[in-house]
């Protein structure tokens, strides 16, 4: 079964070997039993409950198995238990001292819900649950189901079949053709079609070319592209070689923030599997077209999220923006035409291909088209990770999907577009959530980021503490991002120490001006977006502290003495 | 941006038992390992060659958890490249440390999940209790912490901190600092992360 697969035939004999043992694996008369690790159980044990499982199975003919993560968070430890004759359930929280409990049957309170269309025992179906009940899932369809170390069972639930078509079935035109048909906007936060940026990449005549996959994520408060790693491997893995067979690159680049030692570890192994079995490297099943796959690690650098920055970091250099043009399409990595991505567009390409671009525009709303994966932080109930049609109702997110403020925790205000755009109160969450929609309002989709936060939270401290990462994360560079955010810093932190004046006021948005229209790349024209909408949506907050002293939330040290930002942290 | 740690005040007879333990926390880097790591960073040209810089540093930094200015040295002669490049590196990019790590290490998260639920008064307590911001050492050489801008993903039981090999979920100043006690009790140090193998390697698995 591991040799290299030089025709398609051969693949097909691969895949439906791969089909067969993943059907006898749940049709079988054996007990299953998943955990669920990733990144987000880890810390919470999940290594040791797989450890724990198969020694209590050990000498049994169950089968243990590591799956990956369902994106329920607040779930975590999840463990599916598919007994013989019965539907696959998925249980909540499990620990040391509810494992046997969990076995013998007796934990039907910790039940999510059953993998089936219909209940089960008084169970209801998993898609019944408020969490997973609007979501739509193209990119996280195998997340929970598969293990992300496995290419057979990846095979087994379509990874490549796109590939396969894309190589025997379609010319290069018709792939960039169903790309534009979808209209696939860049999932990094700007929102770029990719099929224009394809279509430039295959139209450039100098070679060799590069395919990128930006994989960075800096944003302190996002995790999706991580989770797609540790969960799909094989599905960025698979847009990868799509996007260079079919915009002639030789070589394709995933750069992977090296703060996620499992993502790279996994995609690692997917990389690995895919070359043993002839998937990337010379000669793809016989047509005679070649792919190298390299990945490469990031050192903690949030600008390395920008396009020409991360291409510096691959080059093994700073990574500092240039001015554009040319754009990297034309003049990117190694000065060669460069087709940059974000990990979940590329991520999508293998539903567009197997299902159609007309297929794909059709979830979603107009102008954005398809699912985004979105990620919550704060007091809630069900924290995780998403995914949900675009256009979905931000009220409707924060109120079903994820389950609603904890309690004792009160709707305060939830932060939008990671640390590029401003929070929104709760008198606007009722607005549907796409790329365009809620710019018109101060808050931004950006990468998909969202943070809740309640009453004991406040604006003006958030607003700092929004100021000082982008201070700090500023690559120095260019002058207005370098000079312009520890101002701003300091400004706040004449405020929130009680020590501002009212003219502090007009003087912030004056320097947040400057930032946002004389900055080098699009980091720094972002900056001071959140300060501006805390400034826009909370300016009680700010004048309380300035005019009275008080800080409603009781976070403020007012009366402290304020340092020099330079000095600061 | 940067800032200087203060220099680890503990020797190696005090530290861990092991003697490899012992050389790595003394602040000592051992070449030799270092060029023996290097000969896994193979590159067939010049562009392979500045490709591999970082992740070659990133797996010096986890190993010893710091790059010492001779192993720059040694990293810049590997590639071809001179060591004020590799230097500039090491300062530039956050992961990177240029000073040694105390005994034991600590990751405190203080992405946006951690902030909202209130990993600031963290920060400050390791301030006013250990005397020690993002990078520092406290003044025995016990505790080295890191503070997270990113993101340790486990935001459900934000704050959290990873504390050698362990993480601590909803952290108070309370159960932050009985963390740190414990850990520094129960001996031990930062090496014991590194049984799950290396974060970095140039292995694929």
């Amino acid at each position: 079964m591991t040799e290299r697969l030089a025709s398609r035939s051969d693949f097909e004999a691969y895949q439906s070997q791969a089909n067969q043992n993943w059907a006898n694996l749940w049709g079988g008369d054996k007990l299953v039993v998943s955990v669920c690790v990733d990144s987000g159980s880890i810390p919470k044990g999940a290594e040791r409950i797989l450890a724990l499982l198969q020694g209590m199975l050990g000498e049994t003919d169950a089968v243990v198995r590591k799956v990956s993560g369902t994106g329920a968070m607040w779930a975590d430890v999840a463990v599916e238990v598919k007994h013989p004759g019965a539907p696959p359930i998925l249980y909540r929280n499990i620990t040391e001292s509810n494992l046997a409990a969990l076995l013998a049957g007796e934990l039907d309170d910790h039940a999510i819900g059953v993998r089936a269309d219909s209940a089960f025992k008084g169970i209801r179906p998993l898609g019944e649950h408020p969490f997973f009940k609007y979501q739509q899932r193209v990119v996280l369809d195998n997340t929970g189901i598969i293990d992300p170390d496995s290419i057979e069972e990846a095979i087994a639930n379509g990874a490549y079949s796109a590939l396969l078509k894309v190589l025997f079935d379609m010319s290069p035109e018709e792939v960039i053709a169903e790309m534009t048909a979808a209209n696939l906007r860049g999932r990094g936060g700007a929102g770029f079609p990719a099929g224009i940026k394809w279509e430039s990449g295959r139209k450039a005549r100098v070679t060799p070319k590069f395919v990128v996959v930006n994989s960075h994520e800096g944003e302190p408060n996002v995790y999706k592209d991580r989770r797609i790693h540790e969960c799909d491997p094989h599905k960025i893995l698979e847009g990868m070689i799509i996007s260079s067979v079919t915009n002639g690159a030789e070589r394709a680049y995933n750069y992977i923030g090296g703060e996620y030692p499992l993502a790279i570890k996994r995609f690692r192994k997917a990389v690995a599997d895919a070359e043993r079995l002839g998937l990337i490297g010379d000669d793809i099943l016989g047509t005679g077209k070649s792919v190298e796959v390299r990945v490469r690690t990031g050192g903690g650098a949030y600008v390395c999220g920008e396009g020409s920055a991360l291409m510096y970091s691959v080059m093994g250099v700073r990574g500092q923006p240039r001015t554009k043009p040319p754009r990297s399409v034309e003049e990117g990595l190694w000065k060669r035409p460069t087709i940059l991505n974000n990990t979940e567009t590329l991520a999508n390409v293998g539903a567009i291909i197997n299902n159609g671009g007309a297929w794909f525009a059709s979830i979603g709303t107009e102008k954005s088209a398809g699912t985004k994966l979105m990620t919550v932080q704060g007091p809630l109930n069900y924290v995780g990770l998403v995914e949900v049609p675009m256009g979905i109702n931000l009220k409707l997110l924060v109120e079903e999907v994820w389950g609603g403020m904890r309690d004792g925790h009160e709707f305060r205000g939830i932060q939008t577009g990671g640390v590029s755009a401003g929070a929104l109160p709760y008198e606007y969450l009722d607005n549907p959530v796409d790329f365009d929609s809620l710019t018109s309002i101060g808050g931004m989709l950006g990468s998909g980021g969202f943070v809740v936060f309640d009453q004991h939270v406040c604006p003006v401290d958030f607003a700092r503490y929004l100021m000082a990462f982008n201070r700090v994360e500023s690559c120095s560079k260019c002058v207005p991002c370098r000079l312009g955010n520890p101002a701003l810093v300091e400004m706040l932190d004449r405020i929130r120490l009680g020590a501002g004046s009212l003219t502090d006021l007009p003087l912030m948005e004056r320097t947040s001006k400057h930032i946002i229209e004389l900055s080098l790349c699009g980091l720094g024209q972002v900056a001071p977006m959140p300060l501006l909408g805390m400034l826009k949506m909370y300016p009680d907050s700010f004048r309380e502290h300035i005019e009275n002293h008080s800080c409603e939330a009781g976070v403020c040290q007012l009366g402290g003495v304020p340092v020099l930002a330079a000095a600061a942290d | 941006m940067e800032e200087v740690a203060p220099v680890i005040t503990g020797q190696a007879g005090n530290l861990a038992q092991h003697p490899a333990d012992d050389e790595i926390l003394s602040g000592q880097i051992d070449l030799d390992v270092v060029r023996e790591m290097l000969t896994h960073f193979i590159y067939r040209d010049h562009q392979e060659a500045q490709e591999l810089i970082l992740s070659a540093l990133q797996e010096i930094n986890e190993h010893f958890g710091w790059v010492s200015l001779p192993a720059a040295d040694v990293v810049a002669e590997h590639f071809g490249t001179s060591a004020s490049r590799i230097y500039g590196l090491l300062t530039f990019y956050a992961d990177f440390r240029t000073q040694p790590r105390g005994r034991h290490f600590m990751l405190l998260c203080h992405g946006m999940a951690c902030y909202v639920m209130g990993s600031q008064r963290l920060v400050q307590e390791l301030e006013d209790s250990y005397g020690i911001g993002d990078g520092g050492t406290t003044a025995d050489g016990e505790l080295t912490v890191q503070v997270v801008n990113g993101c340790l993903g486990a935001c459900d039981v934000a704050p959290l901190c990873k504390l050698d090999a362990d993480f601590h979920g909803e952290l108070t100043v309370a159960s932050l600092n009985a963390a740190i006690h414990n850990a520094i009790a129960a001996g031990g140090s930062w090496r014991d992360a590194h049984a799950h193998g290396p974060v970095n390697g140039s292995s694929h698995d």
